[in-house]
């Protein structure tokens, strides 16, 4: 069975959906999502629930074996990077199909993918070990970092739990101070999310989903830390609206400790995305009582998040397709919308589906 | 809908328009090159800027706008030394048998042939990302590399996008501002030809946006549209003729890497090299 519609789900099946959107640069809808008004976005709450769920997947921690969570967390990792290839390879054929059945170039060299169909050798090679990233299939590389710093965090979290966020912290700092940052190849670059930096965003996740520690302190303190938020949120979006960004050759160094960065989820984006939680972690009772079927709605997306990333990816590249033949306009879009919605849907529906038959066979061949 | 006038291509025909066109970057680009070493005084025998190769020469048509560089000019008089911010989508896909791409050839013959000049070129492309945000982007790697220059490959996403081109046109004149009040020249890469867009208003509207962009803010612009287009027509009236759209894309890359090197050669040469004023 299951599990039953909880916030986290919930919110990443929000996070889900957003991401979905904003990957379809152009459409009217991207207009309606959160970042229009923070300065944090939907991948932000996708890596720290991320986080947090690796604390529901660590379970327990006197009942696995450290050897047990290496291999879990490991496969977890390895899970992630199979649908990376997996999406990436489709990803691929689509835009190639696209390219010859609308006989335009233009589209091989959409989303960085020039360098594999023009220089294909190293592309492929850079495509295996997770240097080159096509435009907006970069998140799952990130994921698959992470998940591969798992083992590590757990076993941390067992025998040092007091190091883990100092740690995570002086990593962020040490990569913000020293622009520490893994590069991409064959095209010269740098990945578009800085594991080094992004792992603050999944170690809190994980430290929060707490109910002690960090994680106490903050359960315990939700109220004044909300009221703390308020002005935080509220000057985020003020930055946004108004274009009140500092300027990055004029602060002082180390730049990146004063600038906002997405690629290294810089402090100015950190604080005012804790303080979005901080905020909108209180509207879940509201929204359930007044809106259960959404609740339900994105919870599934979330249970199924995976899959549903994955889909949501090839989507939103479709989507970009449909948007580009049919010259973008409201129907397009508003067309594209509601059936990535229900292909999203149909997805997670069908992960579940699969999953309940799996059960009752599983009995049946289980010897008694 | 249909933007499709050529159908599928053999894929063979790119290949060997792509290697034409990394011939033809070298060759434009090592002239380039020695018009930075006589800038730094190391070659002052030269004087002209660079010719282009034949297979990126489209008659009748210039392939960038002349404006100055002072800020590079001023580099290399007080440094013999420049750094180029590369941003937009600006594929490095590899040309024949260069790794790295159009900028890897231009680098390589510049070092080779502009000696005593040091030329760093640093590669902060995101593919896919709009001209907005890739403004936004660009503003923080300035702050973060201080180049001299930036190479600025804009629009096509918003084109293929199809985001309003008073956006575009925007946030590229608000960020071309930004450079100059910051002392940063920028050259802007303009449109891909693919006769398949030559009818799409839409593509063509973001087009002459750029182009009107960097003729109110006095900087450059490759025009590489016009070339390659005229390049394209050429071809297309040769007897027995073939022309593959892919590999006319793929060749593009090279003569880019040329009219790029081109540009910044002729604006080197200037003959006013005193900073533009930015627009009140």
């Amino acid at each position: 069975m299951p599990r039953q519609a909880n916030a986290v789900d919930f919110w990443r099946g929000f996070a889900l959906v957003t991401i979905f959107i904003n990957h379809i640069p152009g459409i009217f809808y991207e207009r309606l999502t959160h970042r229009n008004f923070s300065i944090s976005d939907s991948a932000d709450l996708f890596v720290f629930l991320a986080g947090w769920s690796l604390r529901l997947l660590v379970g327990n921690p006197d009942r696995a074996s450290p050897a047990y969570l290496v291999v879990r967390l490991g496969g977890r990792a390895l899970q992630i990077y199979a649908a990376q290839i997996l999406i990436i390879a489709i990803a691929i054929g689509m835009l190639a199909a696209a390219a010859v059945l609308l006989g335009n170039p233009l589209l091989l060299e959409w989303h960085n993918a020039a360098a594999v169909f023009y220089d294909p050798v190293p592309t492929h090679v850079g495509l295996a070990i997770l240097t080159h990233h096509l435009g907006y299939f970069d998140i799952l590389p990130l994921y698959v970092v992470l998940m591969l710093m798992a083992p590590a965090v757990a076993l941390i979290d067992r025998y040092a739990r007091w190091l883990l966020l100092p740690l995570s912290l002086a990593v962020y700092f040490a990569a913000l101070g020293f622009r520490v940052t893994l590069p991409s190849w064959p095209v010269q670059g740098e990945w578009f999310f800085n594991p080094i930096a992004w792992q603050v965003v999944f170690m809190l996740g994980f430290v929060l989903a707490r109910s002690d520690g960090a994680g106490g302190f903050a359960r315990r303190n939700i109220a004044w830390l909300r009221i703390v938020s308020v002005p935080i949120v509220i000057a985020g979006a003020l930055v946004i609206w108004n274009d009140w960004w500092p300027d990055p050759t004029k602060v002082p160094h180390p730049t990146l400790f004063f600038i906002q960065s997405k690629s290294y989820v810089t402090p100015m984006r950190l604080v005012q995305f804790l303080a979005l939680i901080a905020l909108f972690s209180a509207t879940y009772p509201y929204i359930r009582r007044a809106a259960p079927g959404l609740v339900e709605f994105l919870s599934l997306l979330g249970r199924n998040s995976l899959n549903v990333f994955c889909v949501a990816s090839l989507l939103g590249l479709g989507g970009q397709i449909v948007r580009f033949i049919y010259r973008g306009g409201i129907v397009a879009d508003t067309a594209v919308l509601a059936a990535g919605i229900a292909m999203l849907a149909l997805t997670a529906w069908l992960s579940e589906w699969r999953d309940r038959n799996k059960a009752p066979r599983a009995a049946v061949n289980s010897p008694a | 809908m249909a933007r499709s006038e050529q159908g599928t291509a053999g894929r063979g025909q790119f290949a060997g328009v792509i290697r034409a066109m990394g011939a033809l970057a070298a060759a434009g680009l090592a002239m380039a090159a020695g018009l930075l070493g006589a800038l730094a005084g190391e070659a002052a025998a030269q004087s002209q800027p660079p010719a282009l190769t034949r297979e990126c020469t489209a008659p009748g048509t210039s392939t960038a706008t002349e404006s100055p560089l002072p800020n590079v000019a001023a580099a290399l008089r007080r440094k013999k030394r420049i750094k180029i911010l590369a941003i937009g989508a600006a594929s490095t896909a590899g040309m024949g048998n260069v790794r790295g791409g159009y900028q890897a050839l231009m680098l390589k013959m510049i070092k080779e042939a502009a000696k005593g000049v040091e030329v760093e070129i640093i590669n902060r492309g995101v593919s896919g990302e709009l001209a907005e945000q890739a403004a936004q982007r660009l503003k923080i790697q300035v702050g973060l590399t201080t180049p001299d220059l930036v190479l600025w490959q804009v629009g096509t996403n918003d084109a293929l996008s199809y985001v309003e081109v008073e956006r575009v046109e925007h946030a590229v004149t608000d960020t071309v501002r930004w450079l100059k009040e910051h002392k940063v020249d920028v050259v802007l890469v303009g449109l891909q030809y693919v006769s398949g867009m030559a009818r799409d208003s839409h593509y063509q509207a973001v087009r002459v946006a750029l182009r009107r962009i960097a003729q109110q803010e006095n900087v450059i612009i490759v025009r590489r549209y016009e070339a390659m287009e005229i390049l394209e027509r050429a071809q297309r009236a040769e007897p027995g003729a073939a022309v593959d759209e892919f590999s006319a894309s793929e060749t593009a890359y090279g003569c880019m890497a040329q009219y790029v090197a081109r540009a910044i050669s002729v604006a080197l040469f200037g003959r006013n090299l005193t900073p533009t004023p930015s627009p009140p």
